[in-house]
């Protein structure tokens, strides 16, 4: 019985599991108010991410492209990074933060992107934009580095590190770094800090992205973080970054730059890991954990008595997606007596094994389980088909849906992008709100698969 | 002036002359917007690349390949699984994709090496596949990779594998356009005229243009086979590599898409002699005329006007049952290249629908040309709309809706226009006449959805209803119908069934269709494993 962690063994991938860092920096982008980021590359590097924004949310996001062609990538393309500010500050007159998001094309050719912004901050934007807030940032991400995660992290670093000022005193809040989540995880992180009575930054503030069809006017999707929340995330008293590769880059920056105590981790997915964030919350900023919070607590224990040892103990899941989700849910499946043999990481990041869960992992699990990193769903299909991998449940985004379709393995969409699921980003997975669903979403795929399979499915009559 | 003046744009003039108002009795020489020009930065602009337009719209329909993007991964991941084009043997295009992963060190040392590696790991991972398209990118591109060389390369160590290799980066272009362009020669100049195929009919085509959309080109296959005409190949829906290597042979090239495959058409027509026939599969009378003029290219007229007269008594008064409700219906027309022609004059005269705009993301001035002299006057034509353009468009035109893509349509839903999907088609597919009364369908349930009917009223303000518990389409439709048509016994709704692709599949199996014998013009039945995989041997 051991865990084991490797690195697939091919060079190329079959069936991505992630794409590159502009779609990380980009998404980084979509959180912050009156922003639009411009993605400095050949046009389908945005408008492909959008339209993977737009079938994960049903919404659609301002992302703009200075829409390189093959003069530019002969010539270079700075011109076009000039061009592209310009009319976006002319047509979006609340427009006030634009990041330049680069991309393997502008990082090759060697466009010198924090050139050309400090050109603009010291021509266009004084001469012709003179009196208007504006910020542009320059964003390096090459799509050969890394991969949309890191594109995530390093953006996020970016635009701390653009905006934080110090200032003489405390602002009383917590910097909450939520890293790449949906609109219901951030609700469900900010009811638990209102509990406790904590003021909170939260990066990013995207509950929004979730927005109506009103009777008038146009209600565009996009993020409520403003440049004065992020102004002051200097002066926190302290930073919770709940994902160690999505957003610590920026905490320990705070911490190191303007002393600003950062806590990273952990995902709070499942009961324990959210305990260990409320206790965080409660070391950093003094308030005691109210009775509130261990009924709803109670009320998650409760719904997971109704299914975990009955029905969910011993299924073999496999788990793929971003790292700290995907370790969060292993060690809440773990939590529930399931057993996630399979855990695939779709980049080659080196520190995966200097990671603390990853270690605890490899010294605490009592059954077989492989954690492969740099994976593509081939990683899992093989496996499956050839490999003689046995499975109960499939947790992951919606890319891979033909390998659970096709070896009829049952599977709850999670994570992003969820897209052959109506509605996936109004469900929390972290918080006791988050462990509630995804304990019961876990059964109810499971009964499906019983029913659909007479797989004893006459159990359920007296359950 | 026809030129039309979004005020979202006067701060950038060179827009001006992309939009422009269809006058009353103004011809095309006032009124035709300039097209496929460089796109303008920070317009938040529509247009995708030119890698997407050779590997995600053209390339990948092809069936039994693997399609090896080399380059970072995102170029792969981003473009798998948006599109819906299927194919009858299980559908590997849309499930596999291949990224050959090109990472920080391969930029700096050359990625050839590991490509080559790519290459032989995926036809090991699939060694029933043994065609392969690789699609340079930005990134290999710009660093200069020899694919080809590292494909020949491959080819004479695994025999019997060939690769197609295409060369058209993300930025080769102002749009997916380039692309189109591209990957249609190339693959006419490293393919075509490799394979002999066998002819079992006297009438042979390819049908150029047409990507199986929901199963567009199963719909038409069926005509096609039913007037004994052999499809040699389709580029590229559903299309067979081996087939697409004999193009040369046809007797005849039906062009369906102009703009995205015209290029391998004229090039067919110049390198072989054959001729170039346009065709419409949208609309009962598009796709009648279509038929006749295959038929008489071909001496077939009887056959043709056979299959219309069958389709017509089976399908029209279903979409007559649609028109009826749908006469006056205002809806803005904004595909992505040439659908605005195909369609706009059809929905106008067969669906009773006032096309109030067309636009365009990647067309050329001649698909406008078309657009335009189909559309009513006072149509809105833009080219290479943006997100404030288009809002500017709707707010003032008030649609009773568009037909768009994806995320342009969650752009109108916003502002309470609701949208059908004309790339990935809603409830597709939407050609011939069993698909065009689908497209009507469809419209009919966007325009009249009960749900739809409350999204202007405000509960804090206004009056609310409170006399009704539902509301039906039909009470929303049928305000002003007369009873003639009301009570009419000879409409009804569609009755297609919700996938109508088995069907024709099962018809195919079943090898309903006969074939004229290329020597003596026997009608005869041609083995079902010609039909499906037609026999290509190498030629040199």
């Amino acid at each position: 019985m051991s865990c084991e962690l490797k690195a697939k063994d091919r060079v190329g991938t079959i069936n991505p599991i992630f794409t590159c860092q502009p779609a990380g920096a980009q998404y980084a982008s979509i959180g912050i108010k009156d922003c639009i980021g411009l993605v400095h590359g050949g046009q389908g590097c945005v408008m492909f991410v959008r339209l993977t924004m737009s079938q994960h949310f049903k919404e659609s996001f301002e992302l703009a492209s200075s829409s390189v062609h093959e003069d530019a990538a002969v010539f270079g393309a700075l011109h076009r990074v000039e061009q592209g500010v310009d009319v976006l500050l002319m047509r979006y007159p609340d427009l006030k933060v634009i990041p330049i998001i680069t991309t393997c094309s502008t990082e090759v050719i060697g466009d010198d992107v924090d050139g050309v912004v400090q050109k603009l901050e010291a021509g266009l934007l004084k001469e012709k934009y003179a009196g208007r807030e504006v910020h542009l940032i320059p964003i390096h991400t090459p799509s050969f580095v890394g991969s949309q995660i890191s594109g995530y992290d390093v953006a996020v670093k970016a635009i701390v590190e653009h905006f934080a000022t110090k200032s003489d005193k405390t602002n009383g809040k917590i910097n909450l770094l939520t890293g790449w989540v949906n609109p219901a995880d951030v609700t469900e992180l900010k009811s638990l800090l209102a509990a406790m009575e904590v003021d909170a930054t939260v990066l990013f503030d995207i509950e929004t992205f979730d927005s109506p069809i009103m009777p008038d006017g146009n209600h565009v999707s996009h993020g409520e973080t403003t440049i004065a929340d992020l102004q002051s995330t200097a002066n926190a008293i302290g930073t919770i970054a709940l994902n160690k590769y999505e957003g610590a880059k920026a905490a320990k920056y705070l911490e190191n730059e303007f002393e600003v105590p950062a806590i990273i981790g952990p995902t709070p997915i499942g009961i324990r890991n959210t305990d260990t964030f409320l206790a965080n919350v409660k070391k950093m900023s003094g308030k005691a954990i109210p009775q509130s919070l261990v009924r709803k607590r109670g009320i998650a224990l409760d719904a997971i008595a109704d299914v975990s040892h009955m029905f969910l103990a011993g299924k073999k899941v496999a788990i793929y997606g971003n790292p700290d989700l995907v370790i969060g849910l292993a060690e809440y499946c773990i939590d529930l007596e399931m057993e996630p043999v399979l855990l695939l990481l779709g980049d080659d990041n080196g520190t995966y094994n200097a990671d603390p869960r990853i270690k605890a992992l490899k010294e605490g699990v009592g059954f077989e389980m492989e954690i492969v990193t740099n994976a593509d769903f081939w990683e899992l299909e093989d496996r499956i088909k050839n490999k003689g991998l046995k499975l109960d449940l499939i947790l992951g985004h919606s890319k891979g849906r033909f390998v659970a379709i096709d070896n009829n393995i049952p599977m709850v969409r999670l994570g992003y992008p969820v897209y052959d699921r109506a509605g996936g980003f109004r469900h929390p997975v972290v918080g006791y709100d988050g462990a509630i669903w995804l304990a019961e979403e876990m059964a109810n795929t499971i009964f499906t698969d019983m029913e659909y399979k007479h797989n004893k499915e006459w159990v359920l009559n007296v359950w | 002036m026809p030129y039309h003046q979004f005020k979202c744009s006067e701060c950038i003039p060179e827009r001006l002359q992309h939009a422009v108002d269809k006058g009353v009795d103004e011809d095309l020489t006032s009124a035709l917007p300039l097209g496929y020009l460089n796109t303008i930065p920070g317009t938040i602009s529509e247009r995708g690349c030119a890698y997407c337009g050779a590997k995600h719209v053209i390339g990948t329909p092809m069936k039994n390949v693997i399609h090896l993007s080399h380059g970072p991964v995102g170029c792969t991941y981003d473009t798998w699984q948006t599109k819906r084009y299927i194919s009858d043997d299980g559908n590997f295009q849309l499930k596999y994709t291949f990224a050959s992963d090109v990472k920080e060190s391969n930029v700096v040392f050359g990625a050839e090496k590991m490509l080559k590696k790519n290459i032989i790991e995926a036809f090991k991972a699939f060694p029933q596949i043994h065609n392969m398209n690789i699609y340079s990118t930005c990134a290999t591109a710009l660093i200069g990779d020899d694919i080809n060389a590292v494909a020949e390369e491959v080819m004479e160590e695994m025999p019997g594998k060939k690769i197609f290799v295409c060369n058209s980066p993300g930025f080769a272009g102002p749009s997916q356009s380039g692309g189109h362009h591209k990957i249609n020669l190339q693959f006419l100049n490293q393919w075509v005229g490799t394979g002999e195929p066998e002819i079992y009919s006297k009438y042979v085509i390819n049908y150029i243009g047409e990507y199986n959309i929901q199963g567009d080109q199963e719909i038409m296959r069926d005509y096609f086979y039913r007037m004994g005409i052999q499809i040699l190949a389709t580029f590229t829906g559903n299309g067979r590599f081996d087939d697409l290597r004999c193009l040369h042979k046809a007797h005849l090239n039906v062009l369906e898409c102009a703009r995205s495959a015209e290029y391998i058409c004229d090039e067919l027509r110049v390198r072989y002699g054959i001729p170039r026939m346009d065709i419409d599969g949208f609309g009962f009378e598009a796709t009648a005329d279509s038929l006749r003029k295959i038929g008489y290219f071909f001496g077939i007229e009887d056959k043709a006007e056979q299959i219309i007269a069958e389709e017509y008594a089976r399908w029209k008064p279903e979409l007559d049952w649609y028109a009826a409700r749908l006469q006056g219906v205002k809806m803005c027309l904004w595909p992505g290249g040439s659908k605005l022609w195909h369609w706009a004059h059809m929905l106008k005269t067969e669906i009773g629908i006032n096309v109030v705009s067309v636009y365009t993301k990647f067309g050329h001035q001649g698909d406008m040309e078309k657009g335009v002299s189909r559309c009513e006057p006072g149509a809105l034509a833009i080219d290479d709309p943006n997100e404030l353009e288009g809002l500017e468009a709707m707010y003032e035109l008030k649609p009773d809706l568009i037909m768009t893509g994806k995320r342009p349509g969650e752009v109108a839903k916003k502002i309470r226009v609701p949208y059908l999907n004309v790339h990935g088609y809603h409830n597709g597919p939407y050609k011939g006449f069993e698909g065009w009364v689908r497209l009507a369908r469809d419209i009919y349930n966007c325009v009249y959805s009960p749900a739809h009917s409350l999204v202007h009223l405000d509960i804090s303000k206004d009056e609310i209803p409170t006399d009704k518990g539902f509301v039906t389409r039909q009470m929303l439709s049928d305000v002003n119908l007369s009873d003639e048509i009301k009570n009419s016994t000879e409409l009804r709704e569609c009755t297609s069934d919700y996938d109508p692709i088995p069907r024709l599949r099962k018809k195919l199996e079943e090898n309903l269709y006969t074939f004229p014998d290329p020597e003596t013009g026997e009608w005869r039945q041609v083995p079902l494993e010609k039909l499906k995989k037609n026999k290509v041997v190498d030629v040199e």
